[in-house]
């Protein structure tokens, strides 16, 4: 009796002395996140690691995966409301200037710094953490998917017509029209579509060929004389050199062109890349290559950086936001992040990464990636809070362009007086 | 403890209630039939007429989502942007005539295949069953169909009719002349049964004797229609005209599927005019403002169309 006294004694002792421990290791135990994802190639993977997670801290995170324009709308709705319906959520690089205006989102800035062996901030491209995220000053989001403008373009054609991948934007114009043979096969692809689509793709060249869309005093300078000479180039393009249906196309379009062979080359978000070497999705798996992008002769290496970071909303309760830190951490660290991207997910961050064998040998085309994020440009779309305005008017501006309803001038001087409006 | 009915009303004794007031029998009637209504009364203030008084309550701010503390009271400044706006102007004329030529269009198929399948048959009554499955479809998913299939470089039918040269080598969706054309084609293809189902149901409801005389009287069909069959449809007729004009006024998913406004601004209706200022800029004032002047104009409409259909009603009772 007295020995079985004294083995109760010795485990309740010892269950008192595990509980505490347990609560220690994890602190947040029970709490559950709910993450508003952009639908893009990282939202699945990030459901699909959310158990990890929970095994690691107890901490339970449910994925809403959204479109752009419901993700935006409906986090809008959360904040504006104070619902806290959302914990987390997924930024989009070019909404920061609105993020940090409004406050929606919990500035990141002192946590990072109290962190930063633990993060291990200098594995981080500074590009992506000054980009998706960072604002005059404040970090609305931490980066956690950095996408590179890559120029795209098949092999197998280039070779065919003699010619070498292109050094300069003048290079690649000229072995568009090189590669143009209609109706069969086009030297070029780019979005067309009345919207975000060609005014996205349009900034994009017109950053390479020395255009800009803010002066050097921070306001609208769409008529530049450089913005006027990229347009026209980059309508002579669509004229002569890309499908006819090129004016119309958005995302969708100019990507399943590429893929069935009809455009020889195209300029693109890298986290598609991994498509294009598919047999499964791609008719021309085993004949692309992705390279930089090039810039006009002249133009500093200026390549275009695009993707996500991921911020806390700023009306959750404290202790929400310290599990919604932990969690961003630990996503972005570096194992997690490894895998997170050997699933799949497309979206880089850390310099070991881009460098680590095994996602090199799965990925062939890191390096290139990596010499984006060295030389990288958040800014050709400026994140500015009115951005997405701006983003419109020159949506219409140049698909009105690329349809001959009106010269390139004209579109450019009309677009600036309205943009100035905003200012 | 009786009551009478006197000229529609209903009266009784009073009621004493312990230590109040004395309540009537008709008072305490009253009260029953508002308290009977009021969860109904009280569903449509929260649901309708709350959103709709605060649509109009924000049209004479500048309210932005993204600058809630710099919202200030601006009277009619959003309207007066509104008229000044040449996209506003356009996309209101664009948005008339989207829905005169397809409310017009799918009018005449309806009508005809209203005609056509009256008669009670076995093909009639497939085809009315297979005339259900365009409706069932949700526009968005139509507007997809439609936007891959009218592809100039790899659609089914835009293709061919861009290698024959019988589109723009853009595509027809791709032409700001035929872009607006081709929606209301595409608009036309979903909703002619609906219109075509409720002209047949007006045909159904004909009194068949009168149609009989005039038969045996020898008036030809053309007579029979012109003098007896359309006055007699003009009710079902409006009533199509009315709902399908009030949708197409608002209409949003194609558009936004197929063309998002465009070419240019071809194909820029005031709803993808209104969801991008509101959605997309976040200017709730600005946006609601527009959402005002399509309700004023589909009331407009509404208003017109049932003067119509009272007035064709009357006439129709007459025959």
């Amino acid at each position: 009796m007295n020995k079985r006294w004294i083995l109760a004694k010795a485990a309740a002792v010892s269950l008192i002395a595990l509980t505490p421990a347990r609560a220690a290791d994890k602190p947040y135990d029970g709490v559950t996140l709910t993450l508003a994802s952009q639908n893009d190639q990282f939202a699945t993977v990030l459901a699909d690691l959310a158990p990890k997670f929970k095994d690691a801290t107890g901490i339970n995170v449910k994925v809403d995966i959204l479109s752009y324009p419901e993700l935006l709308t409906k986090t809008t709705a959360d904040f504006v409301g104070h619902t806290k319906g959302y914990d987390l959520l997924t930024m989009d690089i070019v909404w920061s200037g609105q993020f940090a205006e409004s406050g929606y989102t919990v500035d990141l800035t002192d946590w990072i710094k109290r962190d930063a062996a633990e993060i291990n901030v200098d594995d981080i491209y500074p590009v992506l953490m000054a980009s998706l995220g960072g604002y005059k000053g404040k970090q609305v989001a931490f980066p956690f998917a950095g996408y590179a403008n890559v120029l795209a373009y098949r092999t197998d054609l280039y070779s065919a017509a003699g010619l070498k991948p292109p050094e300069t934007m003048e290079d690649m114009v000229a072995n568009a029209y090189k590669l143009t043979v209609p109706p069969k096969q086009y030297g070029f692809v780019a979005n067309g579509q009345k919207g975000p689509a060609v005014a996205q793709d349009w900034m994009q060249y017109n950053n390479e060929m020395g255009g800009s869309i803010l002066g050097a005093d921070g306001k609208p300078a769409l008529n530049s004389e450089a913005n006027i000479k990229s347009l026209t180039v980059y309508k002579a393009l669509f004229d002569k050199a890309a499908p006819p249906g090129a004016a119309d196309y958005d995302w969708g379009g100019r990507e399943e062109s590429f893929r069935q062979g009809l455009a020889a080359q195209m300029q693109t978000w890298s986290v598609g890349a991994p498509g294009y070497f598919s047999a499964e999705t791609s008719k021309v798996a085993g004949k692309v290559a992705l390279m930089v992008a090039p810039p006009g002769k002249g133009v500093p290496k200026k390549y275009g950086i695009g993707g996500w970071g991921m911020a806390i909303n700023a009306d959750i309760d404290q202790k929400k936001k310290e599990a919604a830190w932990l969690y961003i951490k630990w996503l972005t660290s570096p194992a997690v992040h490894k895998d997170f991207n050997l699933r799949g997910a497309g979206s880089y961050l850390r310099i070991s990464e881009t460098h680590d064998p095994e996602l090199v040998a799965k990925f062939p085309f890191l390096p290139v990636i990596d010499e984006v994020f060295v030389h990288g440009d958040g800014e050709y779309r400026p994140r500015i809070p009115q951005y997405p305005q701006i983003q419109d008017i020159l949506g219409t501006a140049v698909n009105a362009v690329l349809i001959g309803n009106a010269d390139p001038k004209k579109a450019l001087d009309g677009a600036q007086t309205e943009a100035a409006k905003l200012f | 403890m009786g009551h009478a009915l006197n000229g529609g009303r209903i009266s009784g004794p009073a009621v004493a209630v312990p230590g109040g007031p004395k309540i009537s029998h008709r008072r305490r009637r009253q009260i029953f039939l508002v308290l009977l209504g009021a969860p109904a009364l009280i569903y449509v203030l929260a649901i309708a007429i709350w959103p709709l008084a605060q649509g109009v309550s924000y049209s004479f701010y500048d309210y932005s989502l993204l600058r809630p503390a710099k919202t200030a009271f601006i009277g009619f400044d959003n309207y007066r942007a509104l008229w000044a706006n040449d996209a506003a102007r356009n996309s209101l004329v664009t948005t008339a005539t989207f829905t005169f030529a397809a409310v017009s269009v799918e009018f005449i198929f309806g009508l005809a295949i209203a005609l056509l399948l009256w008669r009670d048959g076995l093909f009639q009554r497939v085809c009315l069953a297979l005339l259900l499955i365009p409706v069932t479809v949700t526009p968005v998913v139509v507007g997809l169909v439609f936007r891959a299939l009218l592809a100039a470089d790899y659609g089914l039918i835009g293709y061919y009719f861009s290698a024959w040269g019988w589109s723009n080598p853009r595509g027809f969706l791709g032409d700001t002349a035929t872009a607006l054309p081709t929606l209301v084609v595409v608009d036309a293809w979903q909703w002619t049964p609906f219109m075509a189902l409720i002209l047949l149901a007006g045909l159904k409801s004909l009194p068949t004797d009168i149609l009989e005389a005039a038969e045996a009287d020898g008036a030809t069909p053309l007579q029979r229609f012109r003098i007896i069959i359309l006055p007699m449809l003009l009710p079902a007729i409006f009533l199509a005209l009315v709902l399908r004009t009030m949708d197409a006024f608002r209409v949003f998913d194609i558009f936004y599927s197929t063309t998002n406004g465009g070419p240019a601004d071809a194909t820029n209706v005031l709803m993808i005019y209104a969801v991008k200022q509101g959605l997309e800029f976040f200017n709730v004032g600005f946006a609601s403002a527009i959402a005002n002047l399509m309700i004023i104009c589909i009331a407009i409409f509404s208003v017109a169309f049932i003067a119509l259909i009272r007035r064709a009603d009357r006439r129709a009772n007459e025959l």
